[in-house]
């Protein structure tokens, strides 16, 4: 028996994978469907134009398919686990599902958790309306709700194009995509990006439509800056030039109106069950993020454990399905093809050299911007703690100032806490450092009341 | 369907979510934080970041984007 955990395209073609390799699979979701971020499959009473959103929602929806009639595979929604352990070879699951905790012990596990948008502390971005591109995207795909009537979209990568098109198509008024880095990065890839013209031609055919409906893309643009106006709301933000290092070019702010911008720098993996696990896990030279160190065929450190899709390395949907399937087969003991995530993984690792972050995001902060989200821990309290206490490393500057210890256990802030505590510190993050504050020993909240429902075992 | 929030009556379709319900009926600040009192609503969309949280009959700490409406659920944002 193989268990599965994640239904996104990873998880959808590792389950697969092994089942057509004679395995039986249990595939279990957090969600209430198949599909995970990218096919978000919607109950019938939304009525979304899914063509119009995702270029590859057809082949989501064959593989949902196949994955729900397969003999093999107990698909488990609405399933959360919430801690995991590893001991003598078996993987622990502990599972929550509408109140009820349960274990699930298994020998061969294959973990495709993905991954949220990375994003940036900047002045205003606590404020109601600054939201994420995937945010904004999830309302439309999943809800059929358009999160503004004025929307700019920002931050870097390939990822804000279908989001700023799905918005237009949608007859938002897109008020415009400021995108960081600039075109010409893209000549020191050239070769990568001859090799996928696929590729070239969906972002073409973004562009298309995005010209169509009248948004300008501008590159070299960030939000530096967001605004409220009296209700609190979000009512503008500013945007500058940036240098390569995102470092503002004087004189060149200014002030946008909009009631919601989506701002993403990127993603950042969901290492929560991984960290759980003790899998092993390095910081990638490509975008400075945390990822589960796999071989060829997706095994991780930890025998019998498998990982696939984004907590491997960012590389969009089309290298999670070919991980999803190599690792699916691998845990079934049949032989793999690597050739194809060969090829995807050299295009996946060109987009990640074109849209990086530069470090002087942390120019744009101010000492009263908030860091830390959930404990409202400012840029000043940081630099307090690591100037006037003597704190040097991420960890400390946690336990001083409780950056990171909130709800979302450092999801959001944690990478950028790495990155600020470095440069206030002169001492850059160590691996170690950076794993760390990914580390959450709950992985999904539960109430008390259900753990105590749990039987305890000597 | 019909839920309230704050004791608003606010309409929402099966399946939505009780943030998207609610950002679709113009209703953005979801409560305020507990040191600042600064308002908070949908940021990441997704259930990373618990930025939406609010508490559903009673239940606190509910993640409103990820929680889906039911009639005559009751929403309560800035009680805490």
């Amino acid at each position: 028996m193989i268990t599965v955990v994640g239904a996104g395209p990873a998880g959808l073609a590792a389950a697969l994978s092994a089942a057509n390799a004679g395995e039986s699979v249990e595939l279990i979701e957090s969600g209430a469907r198949l599909g995970g971020q990218y096919w978000r499959n919607l109950p019938n009473s939304i009525v979304v134009d899914q063509q119009a959103l995702n270029h590859d929602f057809q082949s989501g929806k064959v593989l949902r398919e196949k994955v729900q009639a397969h003999p093999n595979i107990t698909v488990l929604l609405n399933t959360q686990v919430w801690r995991a352990s590893h001991e003598e070879g078996i993987s622990i699951l502990h599972t929550i599902s509408g109140g009820t905790t349960r274990e699930i012990r298994t020998n061969k596990l294959i973990l495709a958790t993905g991954a949220y948008d990375r994003t940036l502390p900047f002045p205003g971005w606590d404020i109601p309306g600054v939201m994420t591109p995937g945010g904004v995207q999830a309302l439309l795909k999943g809800n059929n709700v358009k999160a503004g009537k004025k929307i700019v979209i920002a931050g870097t990568g390939p990822f804000l194009l279908p989001v700023a098109t799905g918005l237009a198509k949608y007859g938002v008024d897109v008020v415009g995509l400021f995108e960081a880095n600039r075109l010409r990065r893209w000549i020191w890839q050239l070769p990568a990006l001859l090799n996928n013209i696929s590729a070239i031609k969906e972002g073409a055919s973004y562009l298309h439509t995005l010209r169509k409906f009248k948004v300008r893309v501008q590159r070299g643009y960030a939000v530096v800056e967001a605004h409220s106006g009296s209700d609190g709301n979000l009512s503008a933000v500013t945007v500058a030039r940036v240098k390569s290092d995102f470092s503002v070019i004087e004189g060149s702010q200014r002030k946008v109106v909009c009631d919601v911008a989506a701002i993403g720098w990127g993603f950042t993996a969901d290492l929560s069950l991984a960290g759980n696990l003790g899998l092993m896990q390095q910081v990638s030279l490509l975008d400075g993020g945390t990822y589960v160190v796999v071989d060829e065929h997706q095994g991780t450190s930890q025998a019998g454990i498998f990982a696939a899709g984004e907590i491997t390395g960012i590389g969009g949907s089309k290298l999670s399905l070919a991980e999803g399937e190599i690792a699916g087969s691998a845990a079934a003991g049949s032989e793999t093809n690597t050739s194809k995530k060969r090829k995807l993984a050299k295009f996946a690792s060109a987009l990640l050299r074109t849209y990086p972050v530069g470090p002087n995001w942390q120019s744009w902060l101010k000492p009263e911007t908030t860091i830390c989200r959930c404990e409202e821990v400012t840029l000043e309290i940081i630099e307090k703690s690591v100037l006037d206490l003597g704190a040097t490393d991420s960890r400390t500057v946690k336990l001083f100032t409780r950056c990171g210890m909130g709800m979302c256990q450092g999801r959001i802030c944690g990478r950028s806490v790495n990155d600020v505590v470095a440069r206030i510190s002169g001492k850059p993050a160590s691996d170690a450092d950076r794993v760390s504050s990914a580390a959450r020993p709950i992985a999904s909240p539960i109430l008390l009341g259900e753990l105590a429902q749990i039987p305890i075992v000597d | 369907m019909i839920f309230f929030f704050e004791n608003n009556e606010i309409h929402a379709i099966a399946g939505q979510t009780v943030g998207s319900a609610l950002l679709e009926n113009n209703v953005r600040v979801l409560r305020r934080t507990r040191f600042e009192g600064a308002p908070r609503g949908m940021f990441c969309g997704i259930g990373v970041c618990f930025d939406c949280v609010v508490t559903i009959n009673g239940v606190a700490n509910q993640r409103a984007c990820l929680v889906e409406v039911e009639e005559g659920m009751r929403v309560e944002g800035f009680q805490r």
